[in-house]
């Protein structure tokens, strides 16, 4: 099996390593940058609990080889708070019961990161829709979309402040 | 009714769960998190063939993979093992046991069946070291169907059976012949529940370490049942168990899969113990789909005899359980629970109901949430509905008739006793607040624009706090029902509790910490709850199943925390020189009451420090040093929490498809903990019933090759199918379990399907549609649509209704 060296940028910090082209970015991420908080939950693109971002869009890292992530910057939950003070999403989901088991709310947190970020202000049925990517085995999605509805008037709120 | 009524306080509030930060900034560790030095990864072999037997099995090539370090076949594992994989409900004496080891190793009874191991240093290389293992299969003639497993001439799946039946058991109550005899209506319906799974988002796994010198062995389980499995594993392995030690991570979603005990334990201990590494098995999702519990399947038949003013008086029904392969942990116990629950929340005089269990060439039958309530569910809840059709009669009175009155509690039904309820005014909460929310005129207007809308309800019942123990050992429970909690104040007040319980996302460490928290009257961010090691934590029997956690865990903690807390106001007497009568806690202080603040007060600090630390002229003469306490629950009886459900539904009659628009469930579980937990358990298990009840089905071919093995196939629903839900809360609280909690984990799953397929009766009602096939699907639904459009079963039913 052919091995290659692959640098990128995670969460921040640069990392290299040396990857069987075979190994998947999740699998990189999670055993070799020790980023646990990438999920496996089907490991065929569908659950969506593997969503990191790449490059600045999500990406599924199941679906993904380390080596097509050579070079490129690459965001997981880990990096979602700023320092100890939580991303107003993580709040968000913390105050409206917005996980339970926790499995699939990393790949969500970062979707709905992506989501906000295009529409500051969607309606219960857009974030329905952008959430549809994502499976969630426990919560049944309405306090995850009461939290995304939270989350982003937080965020308004913080960019009107900032003008 | 006496009822224990706790003070508002933290018991009953809205509070913010402990678990969330970790997992909200993926700090959480899940058992595929687990790491330890020279930890190898292992991959199973599975049986291709749903029927086979296996002539001969070559590992010569795989064991020269470099990298592999251990390979095990199924001869191996049974000439290793002191026992074969466990069956602990054997509610039924002359069952017959599949006695079958963690792989097979003479015949091969369902695709997925795993046949041989790996561990090798990745997962890469340990797949890559499947595909050079041969096995010879000799394949024979399957039983892929209950109709198969059950014709004459059917293929047996055991030599030494006669036929494929492993038992067949009728649990009668008064005289349901003469009932039917002097019945003035009769209805019958045979209902066909499709085989379902729980489907966690994380699949199961398991790291194990035995050390070959010490035979001490060391297991990081998701499972939702640490002591249990610590027991299992030391039964089947031959080991003390005071040897091993069970640990749980944080488990992503239990759902009742990660309940029983797989044969994965089982593998990676002995190829822990071949290779003397640690080693690693986390199941993939294709593996998921073949090597979980399956759960739900079933044939229902069921019929009652009624008075023509729509009183029930007898019930008979069948149960065939489609049992799979081989029998699960939990045997027959979901398909008997939907039998004798068969009645449900009806005041029925005459009973008499069959449990029987089948074997197929089809994945095992295990624990899935509801655990055989939602086909005890569906069974009633369409015979009430067919029998309201008939009658002419609204259905929800035909519920009211029938639903037992408050005053009739304790209620024995054909095996269990019914503790506590208000069963009618549950029904007509759940009516008001469907009125509020317009229903009808929604589905008036929707009517003129030629659309199909339905209403429909159901009333559910749910068996929680499972114990207590002897009984649950009289009926063949292989294992107990109680949970012992410990609470211990430390040297500068911080409170930690321990229990035995798993943590699977149901909140449990949140909802304990709120009951100690209140009973010792100190701040909820002074307690710590620990979970998941059977080495340092209480037992608990069962499991974390059953909707036992929060009742019986809350209630044993409650009493422990009780104790600790008058022990903590006698030191803190002494240190205010005053008596524990006068005292008082709130938020950590304990003060003289009555002397307001600035008055004179001793913090929860001050008294760990006179317990632990510097003793002298402060702890009273003869209290012991040391703030702890433990306290075992085994309740008296089990607790039942209902609820009724109502389900607005849309059908689209030109496809088939079925969207829910809005969905209500009144609900009472006794004293609620935190009523955020519960709405949310509320809503996962109705995600889950909606599933059931409309998308989520495990399907297999002619030749028991399973179809749906991936998520594209198996349908979980998505945000975009599910509506919003809305709650409604009644208490009545279980005054035989201290705090008066009942449990409520399964609420959700159980009556969804019901009220689902009574809504889309409602929205088809001209064309007399009644649905008794789950999930039904659209094309499944589009059939029916049709035929009723097509011909005589539409003005049948008009002329009934
Ligand atoms: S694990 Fe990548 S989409 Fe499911
Ligand atoms: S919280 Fe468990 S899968 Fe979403």
């Amino acid at each position: 099996m052919t091995s290659l060296d692959v640098t990128m940028t995670v969460n921040g910090r640069t990392v290299t390593g040396r990857v069987e082209a075979r190994r998947t970015l999740a699998d990189f991420l999670r055993k070799d940058c020790a980023a646990t908080g990438v999920h496996l939950g089907c490991e065929h693109g569908v659950c969506g609990a593997c969503t990191v971002v790449l490059d600045g869009c999500t990406a599924r890292s199941c679906c993904t080889l380390a080596v097509q992530a050579d070079g490129a910057e690459v965001m997981t939950v880990e990096g979602l708070a700023d320092g100890t003070d939580l991303h107003p999403l993580q709040e968000a989901f913390w105050a409206r019961h917005g996980l339970q088991c926790g499995f699939c709310t990393p790949g969500i947190l970062l979707t709905m990161r992506e989501l906000l970020a295009d529409n500051p202000d969607p309606s219960e049925e857009e974030i329905r829709e952008s959430l549809s990517g994502n499976i969630c085995r426990c919560t049944g999605y309405q306090f995850i979309v009461e939290a995304v509805k939270d989350a982003a008037a937080v965020l308004r709120a913080s960019s009107a402040d900032r003008g | 009714m006496t009822e224990q009524h706790l003070p508002p306080g933290l018991i009953g509030a809205r509070v913010r769960r402990k678990e969330d930060p970790r997992l909200l900034t993926g700090r959480a560790q899940f058992v595929d998190d687990v790491a330890l030095p020279g930890m190898l990864e292992a991959a199973i072999l599975r049986s291709p063939h749903a029927h086979a037997r296996i002539v001969s099995v070559d590992v010569s090539a795989a064991l020269e993979l470099p990298g592999v370090f251990a390979v095990i076949t199924g001869a191996e594992v049974a000439q290793a093992c002191a026992l074969p994989q466990p069956v602990i409900w054997r509610l039924i004496p002359d069952q017959r046991m599949t006695d079958l080891y963690a792989l097979a190793h003479d015949k091969v009874r369902y695709v997925g069946q795993g046949v041989a191991a790996v561990a090798a240093a990745d997962r890469y290389v340990a797949e890559d070291a499947l595909g050079l293992i041969e096995v010879e299969y000799e394949q024979l003639p399957a039983a892929c169907t209950l109709d198969e497993a059950l014709a004459d001439g059917a293929p047996l799946l055991y030599e030494n059976w006669p036929d494929n039946v492993s038992c067949r058991q009728t649990v009668p109550k008064g005289d349901v012949a003469t009932a039917f005899a002097a019945a003035d209506v009769i209805v019958s319906e045979t209902i066909t529940y499709g085989r379902q799974m729980g489907t966690p988002l994380e699949t199961r796994g398991a790291v194990v370490s035995w050390d070959p010198f010490t035979d001490r062995l060391e297991a990081w389980l998701s499972t939702q049942s640490p002591n249990l499995a610590r027991d299992l594993l030391g039964e089947v392995l031959g080991l003390p168990v005071e040897r091993i030690r069970v640990r749980t991570p944080d488990v992503g979603g239990g759902f009742g899969n990660k309940f029983d005990f797989y044969g994965e334990e089982v593998v990676a201990a002995l190829l822990s113990k071949r290779s003397g590494r640690p080693v690693k098995i986390i199941e993939d999702r294709l593996e998921s789909f073949v090597a979980n519990a399956h759960s739900r399947e079933q044939r229902i038949e069921v019929e009652v005899a009624a008075k023509s003013d729509g009183t029930i008086t007898g019930m008979r029904g069948t149960v065939y359980g489609v049992l799979g392969g081989q029998l699960s942990t939990v045997g027959i116990g979901p398909c008997w629970a939907a039998t004798v629950l068969m009645p449900g929340p009806y005041d029925i005089p005459n009973v008499e109901v069959t449990v029987v269990g089948v074997v197929t060439n089809r994945s095992p039958y295990g624990s899935y949430r509801g655990w055989g309530q939602p086909k005890a569910n569906i069974a009633h809840e369409r015979i009430v509905e067919k029998l309201a059709r008939e009658l002419g009669m609204a259905a929800n009175d035909v519920r009211r008739k029938n639903l037992i009155a408050p005053d009739k509690f304790p209620y024995p039904s054909p095996v269990f006793y019914y503790d506590s309820g208000r069963y009618e005014e549950c029904l007509e909460a759940a009516e008001r607040a469907v009125v509020d929310r317009g229903w009808a005129k929604r589905q008036a207007e929707a009517a003129k624009e030629g659309r199909s809308l339905g209403i429909g309800y159901s009333f559910h019942i749910e068996i929680s706090a499972i114990g207590p123990s002897r009984i649950l050992n009289q009926a063949g429970l292989q294992h107990s029902g109680f949970d012992e909690e410990s609470v211990r104040i430390d040297s500068t007040g911080g409170v930690i509790v321990r229990s035995g319980l798993s943590a699977m996302g149901q909140g449990i460490q949140t909802a304990l910490a709120q009951v100690a928290a209140q009973t010792l009257g100190v701040p909820l961010d002074s307690v710590t709850v620990l979970t998941g090691d059977t080495e340092t934590n209480p037992y608990t029997g069962y499991g974390t199943g059953g909707s036992r956690g929060a009742a019986l865990g809350g209630g044993a903690l409650l009493r422990a925390s009780t104790r600790l807390r008058e022990k903590v106001l006698r030191v803190a007497a002494e240190l205010l020189e005053a008596s524990p009568d006068d005292l008082v806690i709130s938020d950590g202080r304990i003060s003289v009451a009555g002397t307001g603040v600035g008055g004179r007060s001793v913090s929860m600090r001050d008294v760990g420090d006179a317990t632990y630390r510097r003793l002298d002229g402060k702890l009273p003469l003869g209290e012991t040093p040391t703030l702890e306490e433990r306290d075992v629950l085994d309740p008296d009886n089990t607790a039942f929490s209902y609820g009724t459900t109502a389900v607005l539904a849309e059908v689209d009659r030109e496809t088939g498809r079925v969207q829910v628009l809005d969905y209500l469930i009144a609900h009472d579980c006794g004293t609620v903990i935190n009523p955020m937990i519960v709405d949310g358990q509320l809503h996962g298990g109705a995600a889950q019933a909606i599933g059931g009840a409309l998308f989520e089905e495990i399907v297999y071919g002619p030749d028991g090759q399973p179809l749906t093995t991936t998520f594209m196939d198996y349908l979980i629903p998505t945000a975009s199918e599910l509506p919003a839900f809305e709650t409604v809360h009644l208490t009545t609280t279980a005054d035989h379990i201290p705090g008066g909690f009942k449990g409520m984990g399964e609420a959700g799953t159980i009556g969804g399907a019901s009220a689902i397929t009574a809504a889309i009766d409602d929205a088809l009602r001209d064309l007399g549609v009644g649905v008794v096939q789950l999930p039904i699907t659209p094309p499944r639904l589009l059939s029916m649509i049709e035929a009723a459009e097509a011909g005589g079963t539409a003005t049948d039913v008009e002329e009934q209704s």
